[in-house]
């Protein structure tokens, strides 16, 4: 069964970069080196995270990161800040292909990247809300929060792949 | 000596580089393209034969140096997006080296072995030697032109002159080079009989009627009458040989598509919907079809017709003909801005009907789920909201495909008043050489040569259309297939011994599926695997049947490397039972007979007997003749097991693999499946996935695979006595069963 936690219930602390230690208050149990996971990373980043131990087991579910005390949330936070890169993408600076091989490079919150894309299709998956989840061909991915956000030169760009 | 690295090393640590490698030089370096505080940057890894060395900005003075003496185990830690390489140390803790995308995880995995095997005291230079096949396998560029491959084996595009989509699709036209020109012929020739009714015209009314010559006038008539019947009945023979020609063309796409799809390997179904393959096939050829006809059909003859216009107009009047060509550099431009417009939207039209059909192909097959959950509402409003996104981006296909052409139209048609107006002035004022019977003539021709224009100002709509498409069906005739680089070498028999040495694969470089994998099978062993759902159990199966490739290590049969044995040959000898047995929609004896088409009949009833498949097979009304419905319909889940049983009895394999075969039956076809299995194992090496152990009792050999490593290996007696995972899942299974068969002896009092 899913232990919930819903609200200050626990105090959570850092532990060593991606890992966290926490503290039951209910149950007055205290876990050491838990990893927290989100359930839903491409949708809701604050809610539904899971806290696994070191076998990969779930301990319990943080059901909104929001209502936790301000220094656990800082610590459980810093812990996925730590986990998850979803580089976001405000430009898109060049696209060139050769020999069905294309080189994006764009503007993202965490510098300028050049990746590679094999396969349109594939690789660039356009949502209904705007949002634009990209995989280049080293599986690392990308997102585009809202396309239509662009600057005109970045749509142009992007229009013909989506 | 050549050190091995996946990008040149940063000039950003170049001083602290220099400072460190004063004398000697590392062995092999990992470039990293992350900073530790996840900014896109430049970090690297220097191995050394007794230290690392880290090299990022958040180190003091620019790098950190590791001995191996204080690390106890180095380790990529793979996370979102991103990975570190971590050491943990002799005294305890952890240290992070550097960060770096999954571009460089591979290469950082054969730097944390490195380090884990001199740990361990194996050999450096064998270990270095194992460094290197990761390095050369990550460098994918062409040999001879240095251009960079989509894979690590890809043949290059540019080397191969591939890269002309156009060139590409006319080899499928190659062998119907001759028709094609006959076609040409006939072509030319309607043209040349096209041209000849104007010239008439404007000969009776500058000579026949001024002069009021009956005789003249009927000759011309009947004249004109041979000219029709001969240029028509041409026209029609031409158009039959032209759409054979056409349909055989596309045939022979369809089936070279449907060849192509065949061989491509499991990854590419893995990353790309079924829903789509079929739409390129289908769908896209169609296009080309469409495409290829209205080619060869219409624009041969309209080109023709062009430059015969062109050339008649010419001799008539030069003057007037220049006039007339005023509209062209602009419909000419306008076509190919109109190109550039509509060409992505194209694109996105197509993936929105992608969309569409996947979706078909998930929900129709699925009809009985959805019935199931009542979910019928929920299915049909999203299949409108798809075919609502398709028609909102075909209304904007539509206004640019409807208002341009008619622009076009607009302005060719401008060009006939121009005719009028210039050809006009020269009669009115008497313009030597000009007459009224030229004008018509002219006024005729000239509206027979923008008919050509219009065509093929408006060809690029239906270009662009079709251009989509290709690149589509491209995808496919492009993707590698599966390589057999043991094509031809057919061992005389396989034994059935299987040896899997240090193997790693992963599906997507984000995680790792199997990892270090060492595993002696004998023959005739009988070998269980188990594990938790997500072990890698099948992934294990997957990499023994060659559906994946790209794994590190080896995997030898019989002492031969898997991936040198003729690949149809080493398949035909593995025997492969799964949970969900596919059924063909054919007789219930086309099914077992899969694979074996020449098959006697009497070979099928023995396989099916073996099977325990005979028996509900003879009572059915129509017996072996029985057709099955899509997926096996008519059939019970047992008896479809029981079928695919038979269907591997039939391959008479050496080696043979269940995987969860009795997993969705009730306990008494178990028995029947149980005791089919037991006919069929008989002195070939098996491999059974089980989450029932109780199905394992006759393996001789146990393997617990957990997060894609095998954790436990031997006879069920020694694992039993290490009283570790497996002896924990046979304690867990039969206190499950005995609570069941206690709960089962309530029920019965």
């Amino acid at each position: 069964m899913i232990t919930y936690i819903d609200g200050p219930e626990i105090r959570i602390t850092p532990n060593d970069g991606i890992f966290v230690d926490a503290e039951f208050y209910h149950t007055k149990e205290k876990k050491t080196g838990l990893e927290p996971h989100r359930l839903f990373p491409r949708s809701g980043a604050n809610r539904y995270i899971a806290l696994l131990d070191e076998n990969g087991d779930q301990v319990a579910v943080i059901r909104n990161a929001d209502n936790l005390t301000p220094d656990s949330q800082k610590a459980l936070t810093d812990a996925l800040n730590e986990y998850y890169m979803i580089p976001r993408i405000t430009k898109f600076l060049k696209m060139t292909e050769k020999f069905k091989i294309w080189m994006w490079t764009a503007e993202t919150d965490k510098g300028v990247i050049t990746f590679e894309i094999r396969n349109h299709i594939a690789s660039v998956k356009p949502l209904y809300d705007g949002r634009v989840l990209i995989k280049d061909a080293n599986d690392n991915r990308y997102e585009i929060p809202d396309y239509r956000q662009l600057d005109k030169n970045s749509r142009k760009m992007l229009l013909p792949k989506l | 000596m050549k050190i091995f690295s996946n990008k040149p090393f940063p000039e950003r640590f170049q001083p602290q580089y220099d400072d460190v490698f004063r004398d000697d030089a590392p062995l092999f370096m990992v470039v990293g393209d992350l900073s530790l505080d996840q900014k896109y940057g430049e970090s690297a890894l220097c191995f050394t034969a007794d230290a690392v060395y880290a090299f990022d900005g958040a180190h003091e003075n620019g790098f950190l140096r590791v001995g191996y003496d204080e690390i106890k185990e180095a380790k990529v830690k793979r996370m979102y997006g991103n990975a570190t390489f971590d050491v943990y140390l002799n005294e305890g803790g952890r240290k992070k080296l550097t960060r770096f995308t999954f571009a460089a995880a591979d290469v950082a995995d054969a730097g944390a072995d490195f380090i884990n095997g001199l740990i361990d005291g194996e050999d450096a230079a064998e270990l270095l030697g194992a460094v290197e096949n990761t390095f050369l396998k990550q460098r994918s560029f062409c040999p001879k032109c240095g251009r960079k491959l989509p894979s690590p084996d890809a043949e290059c595009l540019n080397c191969k002159g591939k890269g002309k989509m156009i060139g590409k699709f006319a080899q499928y036209a190659k062998p119907y080079k001759k028709g094609l020109t006959v076609c040409m012929l006939l072509s030319v020739f309607t043209t040349a009989m096209s041209l000849i009714p104007p010239y008439v015209t404007g000969y009776m009314v500058d000579t026949v009627l001024p002069n009021r010559d009956r005789r003249a006038l009927i000759t011309m008539i009947l004249a004109l009458l041979g000219v029709y019947v001969l240029q028509y009945t041409v026209s029609a023979l031409r158009t039959y040989l032209l759409r054979m020609t056409g349909d055989r063309f596309i045939i022979g796409m369809k089936k070279d598509i449907y060849e192509r799809a065949q061989n491509l390997p499991m990854s590419f179904y893995d990353k790309t919907s079924t829903g789509s393959v079929i739409n390129r096939i289908n769908g896209d050829t169609a296009m080309i079809q469409n495409f290829v006809l209205r080619v060869t059909q219409d624009a041969v003859v309209q080109f023709f017709t062009l430059v015969g216009i062109l050339v008649i107009m010419c001799c008539l009047n030069w003057k007037l003909t220049l006039f007339s060509l005023t509209p062209i550099p602009f419909v000419a431009l306008i076509g190919r801005f109109f190109g550039k417009k509509i060409g992505p939207r194209y694109m996105r039209l197509w993936r929105r009907g992608a969309s569409i059909t996947t979706l078909l192909t998930d929900t129709i097959p699925g009809i009985r789920v959805i019935k199931a959950f009542t979910n019928e509402k929920a299915a049909v409003d999203k299949y409108n909201a798809y075919n609502d996104e398709w028609l909102k981006e075909d209304s904007h296909v539509a206004k640019i495909a409807s208002v341009f052409p008619a622009f076009m139209t607009f302005l060719v048609t401008c060009g006939s008043l121009i005719i009028w107006y210039s050809g006009g002035s020269f009669v009115i004022s008497g313009e030597k050489g000009f007459s009224v019977g030229l004008l018509v003539s002219f006024v005729s021709y000239a509206s027979m040569f923008y008919n050509p224009v219009n065509f093929f100002a408006n060809f690029s709509d239906t270009y662009q259309n079709t251009l989509a498409s290709a690149e589509k069906i491209l995808d496919i005739l492009d993707a590698e297939p599966e390589h057999d680089f043991g094509r031809g070498n057919v061992p005389e028999r396989i034994e059935g011994k299987i040896e899997l040495k240090n193997v790693n694969f992963s599906f997507d470089k984000s995680k790792k599926a199997l990892s270090n994998i060492n595993l002696t099978i004998e023959q005739g062993d009988i070998v269980g695997i188990v594990g938790t759902t997500g072990s890698g159990k099948s992934t294990l199966i997957n990499l023994i049947m060659r559906y994946y490739d790209d794994y590190e290590g080896e995997i030898l049969i019989d002492g031969k490397n898997i991936r040198d044995i003729d690949m149809a040959y080493y398949r035909s000898q593995i025997g492969f039972v799964q949970q969900e047995p596919l059924m063909f929609k054919d007789t219930v004896f086309n099914n077992i007979a899969y694979g074996s088409p020449n098959a006697h009949v009497e070979q099928v009833l023995r396989a099916a007997d073996i099977a325990n498949a005979h028996g509900f097979i003879s009572r059915l009304p129509e017996g072996y003749d029985t057709l099955l419905g899509e997926r096996g319909t008519g059939l019970s889940g047992g008896e479809r097991q029981r079928v695919s049983i038979a269907r591997a009895v039939m391959k008479n394999p050496s080696i043979l693999i269940f995987d969860e075969a009795t997993a969705a039956v009730d306990s008494e076809t178990e028995h029947l499946i149980q005791e089919a299995i037991e006919r069929l194992i008989r002195g070939r090496t098996t491999l059974m996935i089980a989450h029932r152990l109780s199905t394992l009792r006759n393996a001789n050999k146990i393997v617990v695979v957990d997060k894609g490593e095998i954790i436990e290996c031997g006879s069920p007696e020694e694992l039993l006595a290490q009283k570790g995972k497996y002896y924990k899942l046979v304690q867990i299974q039969s206190m499950g069963e005995q609570l069941q068969k206690q709960k089962a002896e309530e029920n019965f009092e």
